[in-house]
């Protein structure tokens, strides 16, 4: 043990920098990957941040009369209480319609537990009694901001004209529409003004658990101390669940994009180690000539690269928990759970370990005979160091042509070694273009409609003739979404009925083609796997107890419901369920959908803005931008590295360039030929591979995803030529640094 | 020749294979060497000098025929199998020197002794008499690279010796060096080799080889000539031998 530390501790002072690169580098990779991970996990389950923030309540208590709040604080398991706040229903007069809403009462002063998140305008106040502040999810749906007039109705008909104070973010309450009615928070006294009758108020008291595993347990509990006086419960169960977004699409793209970056780890790591025994052969050598065997060698060599890369791990975790507490407060409240935290620091711990192990096994079967110093295999000429010598290259970039490939398993490593992060950096940008491609052509990918007409108070043709005379409403598609019942289905999938099939609505069609009659029909991938059946099948269903068999003529890109929807014209349906419950309008080119809904409401109808993809998928963004620098900066550790390796390759050869006449310059250029043509031929073939593939992986998981093959859209070629020219810019620069150093140097020519 | 040969090699092979063509290195070597004698090895470029004694000390795997070391048979061994043997037994000096470049003068002499199970301390004190002995103890946190040719073999010779091995395998230890630094190398071997050391030492100097009981020569692999030297001739005037002669 002690020879081998002694070793150790030797090597590791000899090279503080290299092995610095080495940790930064994993540290870079494990750090990307737990901020991406956090941001995803936050994005898709924004109920865990809302929790948080507001010490949020787990269970919620309604009941008729105000409970025993004694006992219910005595409860075991239960640490603190949220309320009991008075709560009302009423209704909004919004727009024409009427919209339930649930008044809750709120103290001015933010409550300990449970307290709402103000994000926009400002909290209650008792000076100003007819404020109230409004759950955001609702108030986007309603289009409400701090200023709107809130006109509200109460049970005894009387309408009372208050005005949104602020809106506020709540985590123990769903969004809205998948959670109603709207919650409204008000003062006291203002409830006791729309509602005066106490009789028709009810309570809520909210429960906050030391272990929100005892939730079930809790909630027999007050069941049977509040005996009959609880109307209904609801548990922060029901709330994440509601909240939780799908999160398959972006699950899968983090999951690529973290395997391209501990695949990247792995060729930097083995790069890295690699070149050190590649440089220390003859010390190898000879302490196996002094008794070292080839199994402690090799455990010595993982020894000390792997105990740099779990620093570099452990760097990474730790800054990746600073980074996400500290530079990202807005967007990210709630660390990333252990589940997730402990795959990375497991996975990138094996990956570090398998990939020192392989070079470290190749050392410690380094042969004992110390005499023959490493050199490259001298010699002939590479094959494109001839065509160099053919098209009449200066000498300079012929020499570097020749050493690029002298070692074929080094070179292939360095071209890998840059050619798979590009490949993921060019991927990254297709991920990229494709969202752009969503919000700027929405119709392809099933949207395009910008704006949904629901006729509310007024009547179908009334509602229609005023959204249709607007100058840039292009086209008006009348609508329904019943569900149907499909045979051997326990749950009921969504129909949409769409146009008429004579005039059908614009469907991305990418399989197959658009129905043109009665009885035809075009799905989403999703509807296609959920039921088995393939374009040119007939499917069986029932809509509102009549039966209706329709033909799959075509696959459409279908973003919504996991793709599990079935699309028809509205004549296919029976007379009864033909009736347009909205109206589907697509704008002419260039209108601004907010702009027209805004004239709409004025027309006072409700319009319904479609929500892009992209603005779903917009933390993908992010992941991307910081994952292309984390896969830039391990691209160019690697050409370092490599370049340092072909400098050690080389150092005997420089004194013969030299007194062969090379000027500085000149020997300057045969190194930088000799990594950069190696660093050149990685990023080509990573951009090519990289453009190539990025379509049909977008494809692929779309498919996984539900929505469907054709919406995957290749990186357009200024991206790509952009990207091509920095990375290739940056590794020569990369490479220039070893090289002029080397360069000016005066070479010993004698053996060590 | 009585009593456990320090080593005994039984018709010795090695054929190196080049390209599919099988080349001899070694062609069938009956050698002994008893305990406590100096060996030189002789002979051209390529006549497998440096071979035998790679494949004596574990280096190189011999094609066929026997190694015994110190009365056990040892070609039979695996390459771990060696690598213990040479902890304990075998000491090897090269014509490169081949100190650890990264590591300091005191460590390079200490590391066998540390690998050999020796405590830090006893490593430390085993060093600091090899250095005193080599009259290196000022260099002893110096760098290989900052030591000249001479002082690095000088360093070398320590490291070789750390663990008091039985046997002491070196190959041109003074090929890479002046004649003043030869002088000096030479001297330590023979002072080792007075306090009892078995040494079998390559060259092909023959003033160096001058300096053993024994010559052995080879030419293609075979031993040509393998006879002890005369006392007298190991004492012409004017040769390394006085140096020795006059320091004893």
């Amino acid at each position: 043990m002690r020879a081998e530390l002694r070793w150790i501790r030797a090597d590791l002072r000899a090279r503080r920098g290299q092995a610095l690169l080495t940790i930064l580098t994993v540290a870079g990779i494990v750090t990307a990957l737990v901020t991406a991970a956090t941001l995803l996990e936050d994005g898709t389950n924004p109920w865990r941040g809302l929790f948080t923030r507001g010490n949020g309540a787990h269970i919620w208590i309604h009941t008729k009369d105000t409970p025993d709040v004694v006992a219910l604080r005595g409860l075991d398991g239960v640490t603190d209480l949220a309320g009991p706040y008075r709560s009302a229903p009423a209704t909004l007069a919004s727009r024409g319609r009427k919209v339930p809403i649930a008044l809750q009462e709120t103290p001015a002063a933010f409550q300990a537990v449970a307290r709402p998140l103000l994000r926009e305008g400002r909290w209650l106040d008792v000076r100003d009694p007819d404020a109230v502040v409004v759950e955001r999810s609702f108030a986007r749906e309603l289009g409400l901001a701090p200023g709107s007039p809130f006109p509200v109705t109460g049970l005894n008909g009387a309408t009372h004209a208050l005005v949104v104070a602020g809106l506020a973010e709540s985590g123990d309450q769903g969004f809205y529409p998948d959670w109603a009615p709207g919650l409204v928070w008000t003062l006291a006294g203002t409830l006791d003004v729309v509602e005066p009758a106490a009789g028709r108020t009810e309570s809520v008291v909210g429960l906050r658990l030391a272990d929100p595993d005892d939730t079930d347990l809790v909630v027999q509990r007050a069941v049977t101390v509040l005996d009959n006086q609880v109307q209904r419960v609801s548990t922060w169960r029901e709330v994440r669940a509601s909240m939780e977004l799908d999160n398959r699409l972006l699950g899968l793209l983090l999951a690529l994009f973290g395997i391209a970056g501990l695949v990247a780890a792995a060729l930097a790591l083995a790069n890295a180690t690699g070149g050190r025994v590649l440089g220390q052969v003859r010390d190898i050598a000879t302490l196996k000539s002094l008794g070292f065997t080839r199994r402690q060698v090799t455990w010595t060599l993982v020894a000390e690269h792997g105990v740099l890369g779990l620093v570099g791990i452990v760097a990474g975790l730790v800054v990746g928990r600073l980074i996400t507490a500290y530079a990202l407060p807005d967007t990210v409240v709630v660390p990333l759970s252990p589940g997730p935290f402990a795959a990375i620091a497991l996975g990138t711990g094996l990956v570090v370990l398998g990939s020192v192990w392989v070079p470290a096994w190749g050392g410690g079967r380094t042969p004992p005979i110390p005499a023959s110093p490493a050199a490259p295999p001298r010699g002939h000429l590479s094959r494109l160091a001839r065509v160099a010598l053919l098209v009449r290259l200066p000498p300079a970039l012929v020499l570097g042509a020749r050493d690029a490939f002298t070692r074929r398993t080094p070179a292939l490593l360095t071209v890998s070694g840059v050619a798979i992060p590009m490949m993921m950096i060019s991927i990254g940008l297709g991920c990229w273009s494709t969202l752009d491609d969503f919000i700027r052509h929405p119709e392809r990918v099933g949207q395009a409609a910008a704006l949904t007409v629901r006729p509310g108070d007024l009547t179908a043709d009334e509602a229609l003739r005023r959204a249709a005379a607007d100058p840039d409403v292009a086209a008006v598609y009348p609508g329904a979404e019943p569900d149907a019942l499909v045979p051997w289905q326990t749950r009921t999938v969504r129909t949409r009925a769409l146009g008429r099939s004579a005039d059908p609505y614009p469907f991305p069609v990418v399989e197959g083609r658009m129905y043109r009659d009665r009885g035809e029909a075009v799905a989403g991938q999703g509807l296609l796997d959920l039921l088995g059946v393939h374009i040119g099948d007939r499917v069986r269903m029932t809509i509102g107890g009549t039966p209706l068999i329709v033909r799959i003529v075509g696959r459409v890109v279908e973003p919504e419901h996991d793709g599990e929807v079935l699309s028809f014209g509205l004549d296919s349906l029976a007379a009864k369920d033909a009736v347009p419950q909205f109206y589907s309008l697509v704008l002419r080119e260039g209108a601004d959908p907010a702009e027209v809904r805004t004239r709409l409401h004025g027309m006072s109808l409700d319009v319904s803005q479609v929500v892009n993809p992209a603005d779903r998928l917009s933390i993908i963004r992010m992941i991307i931008i910081a994952l292309v620098v984390v896969l830039a900066l391990i691209g160019l550790a690697n050409l370092l590295t490599a370049s340092a390796l072909g400098l050690r390759d080389h150092a005997p050869d420089l004194a013969v360039l030299k007194a062969m006449g090379l000027t500085p310059r000149q020997v300057m250029a045969t190194l930088v030929a000799g990594t950069g043509l190696l660093a050149v031929c990685g990023v080509v073939a990573g951009t090519a591979a990289g453009a190539s593939l990025s379509a049909v992986l977008i494809d692929l998981e779309g498919r996984e995803s539900g929505v469907g093959a054709g919406i995957g859209r290749a990186p357009t070629p200024g991206m790509l030529a952009a990207s091509v020219l920095v990375a290739v810019g940056a590794s020569l620069l990369i490479t220039l640094i070893p090289a002029r150093r080397a360069a000016r140097a005066r070479v010993p020519h004698s053996a060590r | 020749m009585t009593g456990t040969p320090a080593i005994k090699a039984i018709n010795l092979v090695k054929i190196y294979q080049s390209g599919g063509v099988p080349v001899p290195a070694v062609r069938g070597i009956d050698m002994r060497v008893e305990s406590g004698e100096f060996v030189a090895i002789m002979g051209p470029s390529g006549s497998g000098k440096s071979t035998l004694v790679h494949m004596l000390g574990g280096l190189d795997v011999r094609t066929s025929g026997e190694i015994w070391l110190d009365g056990t048979r040892a070609d039979t061994l695996s390459e771990s199998g060696w690598a213990l043997l040479r902890r304990r037994k075998v000491g090897f000096v090269f014509q490169f020197f081949n100190l650890v470049a990264n590591m300091t003068v005191a460590d390079n002499v200490e590391l066998p002794a540390l690998l050999g199970g020796a405590t830090p301390r006893q490593a430390r004190e085993r060093r600091e008499y090899l250095l005193g002995e080599l009259g290196l103890t000022e260099r002893a946190s110096a760098a290989p690279a900052q030591l000249s040719g001479g002082e690095q073999q000088r360093v070398a010779l320590a490291r070789a010796l750390a663990n008091q091995p039985r046997l002491l395998l070196a190959d041109e230890p003074t090929g890479n060096l002046d004649s003043r630094n030869t002088k000096d190398v030479l001297r330590l071997l023979s002072d080792v080799h007075r306090k009892g050391q078995t040494i079998v030492l390559v060259t092909h100097d023959a003033r160096v080889a001058s300096m053993a009981d024994r010559v052995v020569s080879l030419l293609d692999g075979e031993i040509v000539d393998d006879g002890a030297l005369p006392r007298a001739r190991r004492r012409p005037a004017g040769t390394v031998g006085d140096v020795v002669e006059l320091r004893g």
